[in-house]
């Protein structure tokens, strides 16, 4: 798809921001993000070709105004959602009890 | 369905079985050769980036018959074919005012692929 | 709707939305919690750039091994156990005076995780994507290096599962190191193809 994940070529991005001597992860939860996905993905209810299309469907304002590990949580959400492994009123549900929990 | 378990990680990760399939699929193209890339816009997945559209380039070689992710990414199954490494001059790709001397190389499938 | 963010401020949403999807899959036993911090532990401390430098000061002594790297790279690299996920189909491309190689992923970041582990974030992210194909010489200019006009730049695109490692050029006043040595001056950005091998002696 003709999406901004197709970025060979575009101009006005900017410097290449570089960290130097950057973790591999920069937060808990990219730790998390990271093991989640590649652990679903050997569920085997899809392929690396369908989890790069998953993630090439945000709209593209938010993919180019978010992070990487971001991008894997849409599309990680996207695939789990559309294959029926969890909805999308449990993860609705679930985020709130847990906002919950953290203001206890 | 069932997790993945611990002690079945590290042989998961290093016995990954990759995108190649072994099947007898015979090329379009041989190395040499001049070809021009399709002018495709598919609203599902695809690996041919819109830079790269209905522009000259020449097959470098040929890595074999690899799962084509056109159709795989949409559960079209594998539609195995040969993917080529495909080389660009940057004028061809980006304008004369591009460098001369640069390349650039992708690895292309016949189906994005006619002859020259 | 995220908003742009440093890594310093994760968005409440985002933490949240990882921390409900693991609970859930971990109630529903679709995902091992040992599993997890397995695969965590594995590119966070196992697996890394050091493997590529390996590789790379192996071909820098051993002319035999620097053939059979470039003839077929997936069963070079697998002799020193380097294999797997995001590498299953290697090829090494060589610098020479004549050509500097620079690898990328335009349309998301396949990266050669065996031997390099996970990719750098300015590797992913959109600026280098967008303008390593369509400037690479002033991508280079931007890490610092400068190449002579007629040097040819091939830049490799990763649009399928083949991955590339760059195999960097021997730096000069090397003669006599041994290869434990010589590792040590391959870094990261050098097998992407953004930097050059480090001098003797830099730090």
């Amino acid at each position: 798809m003709n999406g901004a994940h197709d970025l060979g070529g575009m101009h006005g991005l900017g410097p290449i921001d570089r960290e130097i001597d950057e973790p591999v992860f920069h937060a808990e939860w990219e730790r998390r993000c990271f093991a989640i996905t590649v652990a679903a993905g050997f569920l085997g209810q899809w392929n690396i070709d369908m989890s790069r299309y998953a993630r090439e469907r945000m709209h593209p304002a938010e993919y180019l105004n978010t992070s990487y590990y971001e991008h894997w949580l849409h599309g990680l959400q996207t695939l789990l959602v559309e294959k029926g492994l969890l909805t999308e009123e449990e993860i609705a549900a679930r985020m709130l009890e847990l906002a919950e929990e953290q203001e206890t | 369905m069932k997790a993945l378990k611990a002690e079945d990680v590290s042989d998961a990760l290093r016995h990954s079985r990759g995108a190649r399939v072994d099947e007898d699929v015979v090329p379009k193209f041989t190395t040499g050769e001049r070809v021009l890339t399709r002018n495709l816009h598919p609203v599902g997945h695809t690996r041919l980036p819109r830079y790269v559209r209905a522009r000259h380039g020449t097959i470098r070689c040929d890595y074999g018959v690899f799962i084509f992710p056109d159709a795989h990414g949409m559960g079209e199954g594998k539609k195995p074919q040969h993917l080529y490494s495909v080389c660009f001059t940057a004028q061809e790709l980006w304008g004369p005012g591009a460098s001369a001397h640069d390349r650039i190389y992708l690895d292309l499938w016949d189906d994005y692929l006619d002859p020259a | 709707m995220s908003e742009h963010h440093d890594h310093d401020a994760p968005l409440p949403e985002t933490v949240l939305r990882v921390k409900a999807l693991e609970s859930l899959l971990t109630e529903k036993g679709l995902v091992d919690p040992e599993a997890l911090d397995k695969l965590i532990d594995t590119y966070e401390n196992k697996v890394g750039p050091r493997n590529g430098a390996r590789v790379v000061a192996r071909a820098w002594v051993d002319d035999a091994y620097r053939q059979r790297l470039l003839a077929d790279a997936t069963a070079a690299i697998a002799e020193f156990g380097f294999m797997g996920r995001q590498s299953e189909h290697m090829v090494v491309v060589e610098n020479t005076p004549e050509q500097h190689n620079m690898v990328v992923c335009t349309l998301c970041s396949c990266y050669p995780w065996a031997v390099l582990g996970l990719p750098p974030v300015w590797y992913k992210s959109a600026p280098y994507r967008a303008r390593a194909v369509m400037d690479p010489r002033g991508v280079l200019g931007e890490f610092g290096v400068t190449l002579d006009d007629d040097v040819e730049i091939r830049v490799w695109d990763s649009t399928a599962e083949i991955r590339y490692l760059v195999l960097p050029r021997r730096p000069e006043g090397t003669d006599g190191m041994d290869e434990e040595a010589l590792a040590g001056l391959v870094t990261r950005d050098s097998m992407i193809g953004v930097g050059l091998a480090k001098a003797r002696g830099d730090g």
